[in-house]
């Protein structure tokens, strides 16, 4: 005789009582199969969840403390201040600059990045002699360090040796050197935030290609060749078949995105360190002068935080219709 | 110059270890001389020194600091490692070491002093500190904003990078200004040469070099950032508006837009390149003039500062030893300290008379690099015109908060690009008075 749970099965957590060989048995639950393949499961899943834990959690919870104190850098004893240093930070005439340059730098770049990435990746997926090495190529943006390349692009929009502006002056495209016409990229307000996006598009739209392309190779050509058939366009093809199939690749590679363009501190930070005058002032670069130049931490994280608010509501929607979309 | 006197132990130094030292010093330079002569406790001896130091701008110093720190451990028997890192990264590594209380030994402070920010964990070195005053006479007087919190000395000013003008000579006779000496004179050359296509330019932007300069005419029209004690704002005055409206007609005048977007290396280019008039710049302008392009370099001469209507004050960047309480070896970290203090000479020396000291005896002429210069021996009294950020009060952590927001360099950059100066003023005051009132809250 055995006992058998309602559902069929031993319940999580409770003794299940097995016949063997006309003698009664109790087997602890934890010692069942489905118990055993929770484990293994969980054991499979533990290492990441440990990784996350010790370098998101951590960090982020320790950032939220550090946004309701007075932390200072060389204070080691920080007093609980409330919601103090979101007040300053909304108080800050500068804050709400960087807010307005972070919106647009980050929509800005994320288009610019997905049209480029689109077309990017549809050229890649044609079979032409030599894609590999043109593969290789475009993703060089994405791999080389980040200072470097930066540093390379800070030469390239020097006000006085800018090459791009020596060859536009010979195409005679723009003026000449110490003409009204000649840009300075890194100076005039809309050019500076221009420029610092300019970078971050050309370092990341290789990776919005990867991203598509994945998605793209994923797709049965039998079903762009039925949609030919049916005589849809290359733009029917593209909403009404590739995009709604990739949806899941996409939905992941802008949510990555979004984080990696809203927190992206390196560019601007070796660009422009936000000038001028704030011009191309971004959330990171405004926490880090407060923060860690300044040694204001309580009042730097409360600003890194705000970035919070911005992305939380954003990244639910995206997993959430990710989720609707899988099943 | 060592002085055997300061040493703690009386100096070992017999007839023929001085024939030897006097023949290594023809032979191989002062430095082995100067480390021989120096006798370190004892107790330092197997021990190990770790240094964060930053990336000179003159490169051949840090070779040469390489090289003495590698002696200085073979005469001490203390092991060694000085890693440079670049200074803008700095800030961030200090935060660092101190929230792991771990890390380098000794640390350097390049520009941003947190000195008032890090106290609390730092060596109070005011018995190294008095003893180099008593040594090489006083310490010049803004030495105190570096290196001073509290009356207590914890962290030891190393030297300060002075930020002259730096004029072309015959540009600016091509004009008439033959030996420019006021903001008046650069302001009239600058307008008269910009149609020629010699313009000059002062960085409207964010970085070292904004904060220096339009500090440095700020203060000499009389404006200040506080009061002496650091605590009460004064940067609301006429005086400050005065130095505004000239930032704004010296721009309209003598400027090109692209002052908005350079960076500390823009003006040493601009230079080098043969366009600018003058600039106000460290006299690695001038070297690296020199190294590029030496027709331009020969008609390259230096002004400690310009003088404006109240003052001639020019605003260094000052660089501060300090050592960490959590350091593992603060008798060698203090030794170190003592022992370049010692070197002053060759240190200037080697940075090619970039590196200024803070030490009063050490203003003697001929100075190392400056002295037999003709174009640089003006620098020799740049001791009596030099304040720091806060000026006149001391280097607070509220002084380096409005520093490191480039909120002076941006009221002047608001004004230069057309804002209203009274709109303006309001808007810096409000900024600076926010961060002050935050931390005297704190």
């Amino acid at each position: 005789m055995s006992q058998i749970a309602a559902g069929g099965g031993p319940s999580p957590g409770a003794p299940a009582t097995v016949a063997v060989g006309g003698r009664v048995r109790d087997i602890s639950w934890w010692r069942t199969p489905t118990a055993r393949r929770y484990l293994f499961g969980y054991t499979l899943l533990a290492p990441a969840v440990l990784y996350v834990a010790l370098l998101v959690g951590i960090p982020f919870v320790f950032s939220l403390y550090l946004a309701v104190s007075d932390a200072s850098v060389g204070v080691p004893v920080a007093r609980f201040v409330g919601l103090e240093n979101f007040k300053a930070a909304l108080e800050n005439s500068a804050f709400w600059t960087a807010v307005r340059n972070t919106v647009v730098f980050t929509l800005g770049a994320g288009i610019m990045k997905g049209l480029l990435g689109t077309a990017l990746a549809f050229l890649l997926i044609q079979p032409f002699k030599g894609r590999r090495v043109v593969r290789a190529l475009v993703v060089i943006p994405f791999t080389l360090p980040i200072a470097v390349s930066v540093l390379g692009w800070k030469w390239m929009f020097d006000s006085q040796f800018s090459v791009i502006n020596w060859a536009l002056s010979r195409l005679n495209l723009i003026g000449a050197y110490g003409s009204p016409e000649w840009p300075v990229w890194l100076g005039q307000p809309a050019l500076a935030l221009f420029s610092v996006m300019f970078v971050n598009v050309w370092r990341g739209f290789p990776f919005s290609a990867i991203v598509l392309m994945a998605g793209m190779t994923s797709i049965p050509p039998e079903i762009i060749d039925a949609g030919k058939v049916d005589g849809a366009t290359f733009l029917q093809r593209f909403r009404k078949i590739i995009v709604p199939m990739i949806a899941p690749i996409l939905f992941i590679g802008s949510a990555f995105d979004t984080v990696f363009t809203l927190s992206d501190l390196s560019i601007v930070y070796l660009l422009t360190n936000g000038g001028p005058d704030g011009a191309t002032e971004i959330l990171p670069t405004l926490a880090y002068n407060t923060g860690i130049k300044a040694g204001a931490l309580g009042r730097g994280a409360a600003i890194s935080l705000s970035l919070f608010p911005l992305l939380l509501p954003l990244m639910i929607l995206l997993l959430r219709t990710l989720r609707r979309r899988q099943y | 110059m060592l002085d055997p006197r300061f040493s703690s132990e009386r100096p070992h130094v017999s007839r023929r270890g001085f024939l030897r030292l006097t023949g290594a010093g023809v032979a191989g330079g002062a430095l082995v001389t100067m480390l021989d002569a120096r006798k370190a406790p004892a107790q330092l001896k197997g021990t190990s020194l770790r240094i964060l130091m930053w990336s000179h701008f003159v490169p051949a110093y840090d070779t040469w600091l390489d090289d003495f720190a590698k002696r200085w451990g073979e005469k001490t028997g203390v092991k060694v490692r000085m890693d440079h890192i670049p200074h803008l990264e700095l800030p961030a590594r200090y935060a660092a070491e101190f929230a792991a209380g771990a890390g380098h030994d000794l640390i350097y402070f390049v520009g941003q002093i947190l000195t008032g920010q890090y106290y609390r964990n730092l060596v109070d070195l005011s018995d190294l500190a008095e003893g180099l005053a008593k040594k090489y006479g006083a310490w010049m007087p803004a030495s105190k904003s570096a290196g001073q919190v509290g009356g207590a000395w914890y962290g030891v000013p190393d030297f300060f990078i002075s930020i002259p003008v730096l004029w072309r000579k015959d540009l600016l006779e091509s004009v008439g200004v033959n030996n420019p000496d006021t903001w008046d004179d650069l302001r009239k050359a600058a307008r008269l040469l910009k149609p020629k296509g010699h313009p000059t330019g002062m960085q409207f932007s964010h970085c070292n070099d904004a904060n220096h300069n339009w500090r440095s005419l700020l203060y000499c029209f009389g404006g200040k950032e506080t009061d002496p004690s650091g605590q009460n704002l004064t940067l609301d005055s006429k005086e400050t508006r005065e130095a505004l409206r000239f930032a704004k007609a010296l721009y309209d005048e003598g400027m090109t837009p692209e002052v908005f977007s350079w960076d500390d290396a823009s003006d040493n280019r601009y230079l080098a390149s043969g366009v600018a008039c003058w600039v106000h710049d460290a006299i690695s302008a001038f070297r690296t003039t020199q190294d590029t392009n030496p027709k331009v370099f020969e008609q390259t001469y230096v002004l400690p500062e310009a003088k404006g209507p109240v003052a001639r004050l020019n605003m260094g960047e000052p660089n501060v030893w300090a050592i960490w309480k959590f350091s593992k070896n603060v008798p060698a970290a203090k030794e170190f300290i003592q022992t370049i203090a010692d070197h002053q000479k060759e240190a200037m020396e080697a940075s090619r008379g970039y590196n200024m000291p803070f030490l009063k005896n050490q203003y003697t002429k001929p100075m190392p690099g400056l002295g037999g210069d003709a174009k640089l021996s003006a620098l020799q009294e740049q001791d009596k015109i030099t304040v720091f950020f806060g000026y006149p009060g001391p280097m607070t952590p509220a002084a380096q908060e409005v520093l490191t927001t480039f909120i002076v360099p941006d009221m002047f950059t608001r004004v230069a690009r057309g804002a209203d100066i009274e709109e303006t003023m309001k808007w810096g005051m409000g900024e600076t008075r926010r961060i002050y009132t935050k931390h005297k809250a704190g």
